[in-house]
């Protein structure tokens, strides 16, 4: 009797569990018609037709990393938005954006608990588009186009689950791609600061021109390809992926193996710190030592600098990125978006808007400690951004990028981590030189198909 | 002088009303069965002996193991089976297809051999130097504080901190590489950071010192067991501190050795962080020093083109072979000691 309750118990929590566990395989939270992503949601939220409702109730809104530095800010824009919007309230969670913050966020999109308002990079923006999690901004606010950069807001799409490209994503702030280097090192190697490269090799021969005079005292950059690629690639118009995104084709273009044995005789002749090949560390900190003459890419590089190296900061100088074949910078912008998940999806994509107005946008990238630009139309007309002047690295750099953001676009490749790593780990075998160059090109195309293959 | 006080009885305000109110007596059954106390009278004894009693007591633990043990481990059993991907969506059934893409994965068989190498190594070094520690800092001596604490340092830093630090002191300019220089040991720089052997032999060494403090402490309650009876009767025999330590405090701390043997094993087995600090997203050139919970995430997590069935099915792997080793492990111990 008693082993017939003990295997009936076992029996109901098993049953149980695989009722449970088949709910959870089928990633859905209920049998509405409406679902965004697998989750319930307000009707009003997916398919055709402006979004309606009223803007009250309570959002959650998500940085990545900016509370440290502009909390006065975000926290004055949100005070401001629920002024503007009596019975709203919005909290505001800031992740570190660290190296799980695509799990973390793949994690709440499938307990349907994403954020309501997010900022999101190019590829998270891919995949939450891709698996619906998103407002199509297109369609639900057919006015959303209006305050953006006409180039920004045309280029700044994503596809969802049938391959249709749509705007799931508002642009927000840009930052643009610099050179910025130590003249000190440079005059040392016989390279003229005042004259950049225009193309990527031009800059891997100045790189060369570096170590061969180093001698291993210093270096040119760092050694590992995640920093490089595909933003190389696409500078120099290689096409990383087929027009479909769903098969990699780089190892098509020639260039590309010319690219990988450039990065293999640049690491062998060492213009680049051997235990750099496998290693997390931007040149942040090597060039802040003066041991590694150009920095990171990013122009608010000169910040860090400044702050952290007044030595260094005075023999920085910045040149414009090398535009090779491609012509402009790919500027890709960061986003701001709004959950199709959302419960108040009015008050969040009412958010999101608020958040990249003309005004807001004009007041943050003002910040005299950054160097990042708005997307809006209205803001760019401020003479703050139209006429800089001074010739410290930090006006410059402004300076630089207005001139890019003339003519870059917002079109950038996306490709997984996944597949960036699966690339990179056969260009670092190439820059070891256990594999040829072409053939390290051919395997990481095919391990980067492997893996377009699994995501169908 | 002390007063005595006659008890009285404590009477609840309303407690007549309910002892008097319909239904008190069966509130009073339950409450006889499920409170502890003894039970008065015949009729308490068997309500004690309800056949649901058991599962009651143990419901809590039943559902906490359900929720966060049993269903995850189905719903990855199931989706082993499909090519269900991260972000949701529809899934189908693949049958065996995950399992037979596995078999004939390379890069999934490299994870799994680094997995089990990490394992080899690290458990009988995390199950012997810990203890060797423990006796060193058993004995109140003065000052003996300050090194129980150091050695238990590392257990409170952050895996990122501990990795950083370790990147400083093995890289190609770092503390290691100068020493050794300096001593006229080397000749260049030993590519810690580079190479994908030492980087694993390095993440392996990262996790034994973090660890050291932790297992040290376990051991120290352990060797408050060992009577130290037998210690002075073996030293008044001539036994010297090696053969006391082989043949006194060795066997008086075996369950202690199981246990830390068990836990180093199922956690070498799911290295990740170690892997990530040194080896950096690639998992080290090539991905030479991806581990298996490495490669899970490489598959099977990616928002975009993770595979989150072949990411389940590799986890499936992971969780046979951890279940594996550990009864290997179970069962050496056991024909040892008979």
């Amino acid at each position: 009797m008693r082993t017939g309750r003990l295997t009936g118990s076992m029996v109901g929590i098993v049953v149980l569990t695989l009722t449970a566990a088949g709910c959870g395989l089928s990633g859905s939270s209920g049998d509405s018609d409406s679902t965004a992503g697998g989750c319930k949601v307000d009707k009003g939220n997916v398919g055709s037709g402006k979004l309606t409702g009223e803007v009250k109730g309570n959002i959650t809104f998500q940085t990545t990393n900016l509370k440290k530095d502009f909390g006065t800010f975000f926290n004055g824009v949100i005070k401001s938005f629920e002024k503007a919007h009596p019975g709203t309230s919005v909290k505001w969670i800031d992740d570190p954006g660290d190296a799980t913050f695509g799990q973390r966020t793949v994690a709440d999109a499938q307990a349907c608990t994403l954020p309501d308002v997010l900022n999101v990079d190019s590829p998270t923006a891919t995949a939450l588009t891709k698996a619906g999690y998103l407002l199509n901004l297109g369609v639900k606010d057919p006015d959303a186009a209006k305050p953006f950069v006409p180039a920004f807001w045309k280029s700044s799409t994503m596809k969802d689950s049938s391959g249709t490209l749509v705007h799931s994503v508002l642009p927000w702030y840009t930052g643009g791609v610099l050179l910025t280097y130590n003249t000190d090192l440079l005059k040392k190697a016989g390279i003229d600061p005042a004259k950049p490269p225009t193309t990527m090799f031009g800059l891997f021969a100045d790189y060369e021109k570096i170590a061969k005079k180093a001698d291993g005292k210093y270096f040119a950059t760092m050694a590992n390809p995640v920093w490089r690629i595909p933003a190389d690639w696409d500078q120099m118009n290689i096409k990383t992926l087929s027009a479909d995104g769903k098969s990699a084709v780089f190892a098509d273009d020639p260039r590309t193996a010319q690219w990988v044995a450039w990065m293999a005789k640049l690491y062998k002749e060492g213009a680049m710190p051997k235990d750099s090949l496998s290693s997390n560390s931007d040149p942040s900190t090597l060039y802040s030592q003066g041991k590694v003459a150009y920095g990171s890419t990013n122009p608010s590089f000169v910040r860090f600098v400044k702050q952290n190296s007044p030595s260094i900061y005075a023999k920085t100088a910045v040149g414009q990125q090398p535009f090779d074949a491609l012509g402009h910078t790919t500027a890709a912008p960061q986003y701001i978006a709004a959950a199709a998940t959302s419960k108040n999806a009015p008050t969040a994509l009412a958010f999101a808007e608020f958040l990249t107005n003309a005004e807001n946008q004009t007041a943050w990238c003002k910040d005299p400690s950054v160097v990042i630009f708005p997307t809006t139309s209205a803001s760019l007309d401020d003479p703050f951004f139209q006429k800089t002047t001074g010739d410290d690295p930090f006006s410059q750099a402004r300076k630089l990028v207005a001139e890019q953001l003339k003519t870059a676009t917002a079109y950038q490749t996306n490709i997984s981590t996944a597949v960036q790593n699966a690339i990179v780990g056969q260009v670092q075998l190439a820059m070891q030189g256990k594999k040829s160059p072409a053939q390290a090109v051919k395997d990481a195309q095919a391990k980067a198909n492997e893996l377009l293959k699994q995501a169908g | 002088m002390v007063a005595t006080q006659t008890a009285k009885p404590v009477t609840v305000p309303g407690a007549e009303a309910v002892a008097s109110a319909p239904g008190a007596s069966r509130i009073r059954k339950l409450a006889r069965a499920v409170l502890p106390g003894p039970a008065p009278g015949a009729n308490g004894a068997a309500l004690y002996r309800r056949w649901w009693l058991p599962w009651l007591w143990t419901a809590p633990a039943i559902v906490c193991a359900a929720v966060f043990g049993v269903f995850p481990f189905l719903n990855t059993l199931l989706l082993s089976f499909t090519n269900a991907k991260p972000l949701g969506g529809a899934a189908s059934f693949v049958g065996f297809s995950n399992y037979t893409r596995m078999l004939g994965d390379a890069d999934f068989w490299l994870a799994t051999r680094n997995s089990v190498l990490y394992a080899v190594i690290v458990v009988p070094l995390m199950v012997l130097l810990p203890l060797l520690l423990a006796v060193l800092v058993e004995k109140n001596l003065p000052g003996i504080g300050f090194f129980r604490s150091a050695f238990y340092t590392p257990v409170l830093a952050s895996s990122v901190v501990v990795g950083l630090s370790w990147q400083w002191l093995l890289a190609d300019d770092g503390l290691v590489n100068t020493w050794l220089e300096k001593a006229h040991l080397i000749r260049s720089a030993i590519p810690f950071l580079s190479d994908s052997w030492l980087i694993l032999l390095s993440a392996m060494g990262l996790t034994l010192w973090k660890g050291l403090g932790w297992y040290m402490v376990f051991y120290l309650a352990a060797l408050g067991n060992v009577p130290k009876e037998l210690h002075e009767a073996a030293s008044m025999d001539g036994a010297g501190a090696a053969r006391r330590f082989w043949h006194i405090t060795v066997p008086g701390v075996r369950q202690a050795m199981m246990l830390v043997g068990t836990l180093t094993g199922i956690g070498s087995l799911r290295v990740f962080t170690e892997i990530y600090m040194l080896g950096s997203s690639t998992g080290g050139p090539g991905g030479a020093d991806r581990t298996l919970p490495f490669y899970i995430r490489d598959v099977g997590l990616d928002p975009i083109t993770g595979n989150a069935g072949y990411g389940s099915a590799v986890s499936v792997a992971l969780f046979v072979l951890t279940l594996g080793l550990t009864l290997l492990a179970q069962r050496l111990t056991k024909e040892d000691e008979s």
